[in-house]
């Protein structure tokens, strides 16, 4: 340590004669001037010795997690906690997702889309309205193009997964709402673990599941209900909570008892809230579904999973969007439901005025007929044929696999001149990546604990530091502190370009009604899209390798940090920026004195958004070249390596939390010091 | 205006003969405080004393209603007027235990409410006594007919009936037409009028209002307000009403209970508390009513000099001096204040003006001594 600080003087030395009143500048900020001392004191130390962690201080976990492994496969047939618990759980997951696939099947192709179309058309609202009707359409021509690519078997496991996984994810989601929502002891227990699991990648606890489960279908089941049914946890309970206090109280004085009150008043008032939770389990549940094709799930993820693989840009795009087409119909759906809900003058349950009109006949009778149709099915076997016929499909989807492959291949080195993606691609990684990386990797393990300390005492708080500097020492201790730092450079760099790009984008949407409206629709697909999807075209364009996920990251992360700045600079007060108007200010002065300093608070919500997202897909990009940590998860979910899988998981979980803490930090820490 | 302030004061003159068996609501000491051990304070004799801010500091807690009672008679509009944070909410609250008193006593036409299990109170919740609230209380997923009906229904009416009757409420508050409507389709004094009928739907023997309209912009406001006065002399019904309005108050009212700092600081008809203060406070608080449309003749008299008891037209001694102006105007001459054919003083220009400058300051409140200020 001598030593250290005897470089560390040398190197100080210049910097402090430098100027004389650049160190009168900093004599008031003391942290300022921590900060640049260690950053001196890393350049110097990359130099001077090897920046890795010391291997005395890393304690072997691959050993014990191998026994953990090695003692659950052993008994998993044997102990008690399997057969009295676990194993209900997977028979029941696996019988459910059987029974509905089978039920689909049944119903032969033609008896899925007339009961999708009619089921999404009864949904928006019935009738012969515009809405409704196009919805319907929508619906029909979602199904046939699943049919006409080939890929219906594959859309059909997919679906039938969801249909088990978002019913137990609705229905678990509302019971924890409800115990969150009515009472302050359970939401006090319930809310931390909401909060936990809306910033932990999924990935993370797929392999303990998967070790508990086996690779299929129910540890995939499971896995999607943890990951999507506590938005509809925490929407239920807002709902509850935020109920007009009013109604409430006159349902009291009325000498409602407390069920009556929860069934007349609370549930009723908190439905839009609920609704908006069920459209965010399902696009989450999806999202889900689709990633667990890496832990046999089957499907339509799985089949651009398969591709991906054997680099199939074609059939991986096809498998894409068709998984694209779902999301934007359940997407579509569940608002139609929610606006129909917001503005429904008599048309919800008020059959009771008696007066069946014509219309409602016609919606009964179809029902009816529906209803029947598929009671037959599902008892008395196929309806039809179950598969989409095969002559419609092999004309179509071979050359447009074809078509798109030889397109993207043009795209990605054969522009003349401008080189083409992967040509930038690697570029991009030669000068941008490497570098960074090997700085990482190179700066001394205490210099960087050092960093991350003085940064959260910058941003404000000395216990966000403390969290930082225990996850890194947790990485560290865990043996993957080079890998971490691999991870970590991607992640900075992911997170730069995505604020950059979100923040200017998202100013220039605040400030200009033209440029909002032309990239609103794109934001609302982007961000109903599972995560899985984004590796696709990104894949297609730049190859496999750390730029495509960085690419996917960054694509992924951006709606949430152009919605978020954009919204906070609209909603900043418009009395104060009336008065910079009025006082002449020009409109660069209004941005920067008024608009950004006040959505600061949002400015730094984007950033920390943006955090979690790119975060998340690191781990996916493990899949796609990304390398670290995320190809360690993905190579122990798929050879079931607790060891490997496991730590590196945990790796990831501590660097979310480092990051997480410390934007959250900057943005509290900011907040407050304005008083 | 004066027709309906008439009939009132007569109803009061009325109870007011038995009125110990005709007491709806009769309250006696009750005090509800907010705090840390708060059922301590009304029993500690070194702190009941205490301002609002003593109290706070020395113990934590605060008085939102303190020792208050009076009777609400049958019959009759008890106004409960105060400022906001004066515990008028408050006290209203705790007539049906919505908000669970700390001390005192309660009854309801006899009955101990304090002492009421769950069903009873629920039972008198439900038959009882329904309030009306400042921000309406609707349920925005239900049709109007639903909302009035929802009373009914949680006291498990059927379907058909308590849509019938719900739909015979929507008319009663001039709502036609607009049953199938939800409530974000009205506008706000719409929205009352169907929280009035959801009420009413229920058939209690007692409404309270919770500043009902205070929500409302004025002209809505006066609009309710005749509602209510129509209301009442059409059926009569005991009402209790929460208002920080005077005017309102002085409007509604056949006695009004003024409230500051959780306590009752007067009790009295409109008229009383216009004519005779009890305090700084009220007197303040009174300083811009129109004394004329609120004092009446028998206040406003005096004596009889030699020779006027034969002259004059007559006047019933409950004539408001607004009213009474018009007729000496006309006349020219005083008027004679006659009861039951007795003539009990004379009121003339002079008499009349001095109520209108606010100069009459009656100590005692004596009918028939007058005590010129001039």
């Amino acid at each position: 340590m001598s030593t250290t600080t005897l470089t560390q003087g040398k190197d100080g030395a210049p910097a402090a004669g430098a100027g004389e009143q650049l160190r009168r500048g900093l004599a008031g900020r003391p942290a300022l001037m921590a900060l640049i001392v260690v950053l001196v004191a890393l350049v110097a130390g990359a130099v001077a010795f090897d920046g890795t962690w010391p291997k005395a201080l890393t304690f072997d976990v691959k050993g014990p997690l191998d026994d953990a492994s090695n003692w659950l496969t052993d008994n998993r047939a044997t102990s008690p906690l399997f057969l009295y618990f676990l194993l209900h759980i997977s028979n029941w997951s696996e019988g459910g997702v059987d029974y509905v696939f089978t039920f689909l099947s049944n119903l032969g192709w033609l008896g899925v889309t007339v009961l999708a179309t009619a089921a999404s058309w009864w949904v928006a609202g019935a009738g012969l309205k515009a809405r409704a009707l196009r919805i319907a359409l929508l619906t029909a021509c979602i199904f046939a193009v699943f049919g006409v690519l080939g890929l219906w078997e594959y859309a059909m496991s997919t679906l039938a997964l969801m249909i088990v996984a978002v019913a137990a994810s609705a229905v678990i989601g509302v019971l924890l709402g409800l115990i969150a929502g009515l009472s302050d002891r359970g939401d006090r227990i319930l809310r931390p673990v909401f909060d936990t699991m809306q910033v932990m990648p999924a990935f993370a606890y797929l392999l303990p599941l998967v070790l508990l489960f086996g690779i299929g279908s129910p540890a995939a089941l499971v896995s999607t209900v943890i990951y999507a049914a506590p938005p509809m946890a925490r929407l239920t309970s807002l709902g509850l909570r935020g109920a007009d206090p009013a109604a409430l109280e006159a349902s009291r004085s009325l000498g409602a008892g407390s069920w009556q009150r929860l069934w007349t008043a609370r549930l009723p008032l908190a439905r839009k809230e609920m609704l908006l939770g069920l459209n965010q389990t399902i696009m989450m549940a999806l999202s889900m579904v689709v990633m667990a094709s890496v832990i046999g799930a089957g499907g339509l993820g799985d089949k651009v999973y398969q591709a991906l693989a054997k680099d199939n840009v074609g059939m991986s795009l096809i498998a894409g969007v068709c998984i694209v087409l779902i999301a934007i119909w359940l997407d579509r759906v569940t608002a139609a439901a929610g606006d129909r809900l917001e503005s429904s003058p008599g048309s919800a349950p008020a059959g009771d005025t008696g007066a069946l009109t014509l219309e409602r006949l016609g919606a009964r009778l179809i029902a009816a007929a529906l209803v029947v149709f598929a009671v037959v099915a599902s008892l008395l076997g196929p309806v039809g044929e179950r598969s989409w016929p095969t002559d419609w499909t092999a004309s179509v989807s071979a050359p447009i696999t074809n078509a798109i492959n030889s397109f993207t291949k043009a795209i990605s080195d054969g522009v003349p001149v401008l080189g083409g993606t992967d040509v930038w691609a690697a570029h991009f990684t030669s000068w941008v990546l490497n570098p960074m990386r090997d700085a990482m990797q190179a700066a001394p393990w205490w210099g960087v604990l050092l960093l991350v300390a003085v940064l959260a005492w910058l941003a404000g708080s000395w216990r966000a530091g403390m969290t930082g500097v225990l996850s890194l020492a947790v990485i560290g201790v865990l043996g993957l502190w080079d890998k971490s730092m691999d991870t970590l450079s991607q992640v900075i760099v992911s997170m730069v370009c995505t604020l950059v790009a979100g923040l200017v984008i998202g100013i220039l949407a605040a400030r200009s009604r033209w440029v909002m409206r032309l990239i609103r629709p794109v934001l609302d697909v982007m961000q109903t899209m599972p995560q899985f999807v984004y590796l696709v075209p990104v894949v297609a364009l730049v190859g496999v390798g750390r730029p495509a996920a960085i690419l996917a990251a960054v694509i992924y992360a951006l709606p949430a940090v152009i919605r978020i700045t954009a919204q906070g600079l609209r909603t900043v007060d418009p009395a104060a920026l009336e008065a910079s108007r009025s006082l002449g200010g020009t409109g660069w002065q209004q941005l920067r004195q008024v608009q950004l300093p006040l959505a600061r608070p949002s400015l730094m919500l984007a950033c920390n958004q943006g955090v979690v997202l790119v975060l998340a897909i690191v781990v996916i990009g493990g899949l796609v070249g990304g390398g670290a940590l995320g190809y360690d998860v993905v190579y122990g979910l798929q050879k079931s390596d607790l060891g490997v899988g496991l730590s590196a998981g945990v790796a990831i979980v501590c660097l979310g939390l480092l990051l997480d803490r410390l934007t959250q930090s900057a943005g509290a820490g900011k907040r407050g010091g304005t008083k | 205006m004066s027709e309906t302030t008439e009939a009132a004061t007569a109803a009061e003159r009325n109870t007011s003969a038995d009125e110990a068996g005709k007491a709806v609501f009769s309250v006696r000491n009750l005090w509800k405080v907010f705090g840390p051990k708060a059922e301590r304070i009304p029993h500690d004799e070194s702190v009941t004393g205490l301002s609002q801010a003593e109290l706070r500091e020395k113990t934590g807690c605060t008085a939102a209603v303190r020792d208050v009672s009076f009777d609400v008679r049958k019959g009759e509009v008890f106004v409960v007027m105060g400022l906001s944070g004066s515990g008028k909410s408050t006290l209203v609250r705790c007539l049906t235990r919505l908000i669970e008193p700390t001390a005192g006593t309660l009854e309801f036409n006899g009955d101990d409410v304090i002492g009421m299990d769950k069903d009873r109170l629920r039972e008198l919740r439900r038959h009882r006594a329904s309030m009306v609230f400042q921000n309406f209380g609707l349920l925005p997923h239900r049709t109007v007919v639903d909302n009035v009906a929802y009373g009914l229904e949680i006291q498990g009416v059927g379907r058909a009936e308590r849509r019938a009757r719900a739909a015979e409420m929507v008319t009663k508050v001039g709502l036609d037409g607009l049953g199938e409507r939800r409530p974000g389709q009205l506008s706000g004094g719409q929205q009352q009028r169907v929280g009035l009928a959801r009420a009413l739907a229920v058939d209690p023997e007692v409404l309270l209002f919770d500043e009902p309209f205070s929500a409302l912009d004025p002209l809505i406001r006066r609009d309710m307000q005749e509602e209510v006065i129509r209301l009442h002399s059409e059926e009569g019904r005991t009402m209790v009403f929460i208002t920080h309005d005077l005017n309102e108050a002085l409007r509604l009212g056949d006695r009004i209970a003024l409230m500051r700092d959780g306590q009752v600081v007067q009790l009295g008809t409109p008229e009383e508390i216009v004519a005779n203060p009890a305090d700084e406070y009220v007197r303040d608080f009174v300083r811009d009513v129109p004394r004329e449309q609120v004092i009446s003749v028998r206040r406003a008299m005096r004596p009889c000099k030699k020779g006027e008891a034969d002259t004059g037209a007559a006047l019933e001694p409950d004539t408001l001096v607004v009213d009474a102006v018009e007729a000496v105007a006309r006349s020219g001459e005083h008027c004679r204040v006659v009861e039951n054919g007795r003539t009990l003083g004379v009121v003339d220009n002079a008499r009349l003006l001095n109520v209108v400058a606010g100069l009459t300051g009656e100590e005692d409140g004596g009918e028939q001594k007058a005590v010129a200020a001039v």
